[in-house]
């Protein structure tokens, strides 16, 4: 086990150090820069600029630099907001994403995987139809349609959550935006947990275990849960990492200070060491994820061997 | 060895199959696989029950079991201990599955949980139905794999059934049946997946069971020589009927049905003795 956690993490620094160098020459070759503007800055001052931030030397010098920095934990100034480091950006923003992030991701585990079991036992009834076709409302349903639906019905009808806004973590404040997040994550998970759950009931053992007299639930919760859950635990890793990192829509709609935003701005705005910086944290996360997921695997099933 | 033995005369009436239909719901309509099948099964004896594929051999005894699939239903008697299996509460059958009836699968490689210890798998059973510790089942677990002449037991309670041979897997499902000391076992195909070294000890195991242990034992089987071997009274099914019933020397050196005759025809002379 612990063999198998260190060479994952050995395997880790150069897949980390290939994404950085991927992710900063894809922001050089884009066209355009930090600093370009409708109205072009005086050469002067430009110039001054890009000595500022080394843009003025080569693009390997730069790349060293940045790696140099990295190796102690310096992630580079912001380029477009100001007096801010990436560091400073990201650990003020992370937080508030992983506090989302990680509710709504138990909370779909949870409810996704029950309703999915449930609707599994009780296939073709009432009960199946009606959640899977709620569910499919669910996926098909945008969350930029769905957040200020729920604003709208729940804090200017209803007026009994706040519209948005973190106020320090306030619980009130994080119904809307976990609900917001968790609902197509339910959906989704419910709908595989349903798919493996029907196959697994299908399966030769689950027939021997009929055959042993055993009642329903004591099947389900001995044979089947841990066999059908493997599918869901493989999806949970990237689900996961996406939903700690934020969802800009989210964010956005009940105005969350999380980092979200920071990979479409970041992108957008040219501002190189903020791009890395998210990237990094990403694929940092999911690598992490992955590990984790590998080791549970195991633990689910005896047949893969870590 | 302390599997009790029951003191019951020879020839004692099992279970009695009487007009026995199955039926099963498709998109094409009523399908109706098992047509008024009627059957003895005795203490210590081993009923053979050899048909081609379709032929309801296999739908046969899981409508008795209550395995049928969800489309699936059942008409008739199936007399067992004062109670019509097919008509009887699920929990009165669920009661006798597993405890008076155990039931033994083709596939061995896929009919055991991949993520359970084979000691869990077989203690279950009898913590299950006779209300007694872990550490009793597992103990009990000791004695029929000494029965099923699985070797260092220990071991193979511990391990993933991912870890056995499919002979062993066999044997282990043979032991799980054992547990809680049936009347009934009904074979499926036992040794259809099974290499014919394998399947010839996993032979001698029934055969063992059916004089030591005073089961009564049905053999589901398209392989005559596997029935000719083992049983001695046997079913000859086809279509859902069965068309010859009788004692195995007989039905097998003289058949009277066209089918049988046909079924015998395939076995190559020589092995015939």
């Amino acid at each position: 086990m612990i063999k198998f956690i260190t060479k994952r993490i050995l395997i880790a620094i150069p897949t980390l150090l290939i994404i950085i160098a991927f992710s900063f020459s894809m922001m050089r070759v884009a066209p355009g820069g930090p600093f370009t503007n409708e109205r072009a800055l005086p050469p002067e001052i430009e110039k001054n600029i890009n000595a500022a931030y080394n843009l003025d030397k080569p693009v390997y010098e730069q790349f060293y630099i940045y790696m140099k920095n990295i190796t102690r934990g310096d992630f580079g100034p912001s380029f477009k907001y100001k007096d801010f480091s990436v560091k400073e950006l990201i650990l003020n923003g992370l937080p508030v994403s992983v506090t989302l992030g990680l509710s709504a991701i138990i909370i779909s585990l949870f409810l996704g995987s029950l309703l999915g079991i449930i609707a599994a036992i009780n296939r073709n009834t009432i009960f199946d139809y009606s959640v899977m076709g709620v569910s499919l409302v669910g996926i098909c349903v945008p969350s930029f349609v769905m957040a200020p639906l729920l604003s709208l019905f729940f804090s200017l009808y209803m007026g009994i959550l706040p519209t948005s806004g973190w106020n320090n973590g306030n619980i009130l404040n994080l119904i809307l935006p976990i609900t917001a997040l968790s609902l197509p994550q339910i959906a989704i998970i419910s709908r595989m947990m349903r798919a493996s759950t029907i196959e697994v009931l299908n399966s030769n053992f689950i027939r021997t275990a009929k055959s042993k007299g055993l009642n329903e639930s004591y099947i389900i919760r001995k044979h089947v849960i841990r066999a059908s859950i493997l599918p869901i635990v493989e999806y949970l890793a990237p689900a996961s990492a996406g939903l700690m990192t934020g969802s800009i829509i989210i964010e956005q709609i009940f105005g969350l200070p999380g980092i979200g935003r920071y990979f479409v701005v970041g992108a957008l705005q040219r501002d190189y060491t903020l791009v890395s910086g998210v990237l990094i944290l990403y694929a940092s996360l999911l690598i992490l994820l992955i590990l984790i997921t590998d080791i549970v695997r195991a633990i689910l099933d005896p047949r893969v061997k870590i | 060895m302390q599997l009790t033995q029951k003191n019951i005369k020879n020839n004692n009436l099992l279970i009695n199959i009487n007009k026995l239909n199955v039926f099963f719901n498709t998109p094409e309509g009523l399908l109706h696989v098992v047509k008024d099948v009627n059957f003895n099964v005795k203490k210590g004896t081993c009923l053979g029950v050899v048909g081609e594929s379709g032929s309801g051999k296999t739908q046969t005894f899981f409508s008795i079991t209550g395995l049928l699939a969800k489309n699936g239903y059942a008409e008739g008697e199936a007399n067992f201990k004062n109670y019509n299996l097919i008509t009887c509460d699920d929990k009165i059958r669920r009661g006798f599955l597993g405890k008076s009836i155990g039931f033994i699968f083709q596939d061995p490689m896929t009919s055991l949980t991949p993520h359970l210890k084979i000691g869990d798998q077989l203690a279950e059973i009898a913590i299950y139905h006779k209300k007694i510790t872990k550490s009793e089942a597992l103990q009990r677990a000791a004695e029929v794999m000494d029965v099923v002449k699985l070797p260092n037991n220990r071991d193979i309670i511990n391990s993933y059934p991912h870890e056995l041979s499919g002979g062993m897997k066999q044997r282990v499902m043979i032991a799980i049946s054992l547990m809680c000391e049936p009347d009934l076992i009904i074979a499926d195909e036992p040794t259809t997946a099974l290499d014919v070294t394998t399947q010839a000890e996993i032979l001698s195991i029934f055969n063992d069971l059916k004089n030591n242990l005073n089961i009564g034992l049905v053999l589901i089987s398209h392989n005559i020589g596997v029935i000719a071997e083992t049983s001695n009274q046997v079913l000859v099914m086809k279509n859902g009927q069965i068309l010859e019933n009788g004692n195995t020397h007989e039905v097998l050196t003289k058949p009277k049905n066209d089918y049988t005759k046909h079924l015998l025809s395939c076995i190559p002379p020589w092995i015939k003795n």
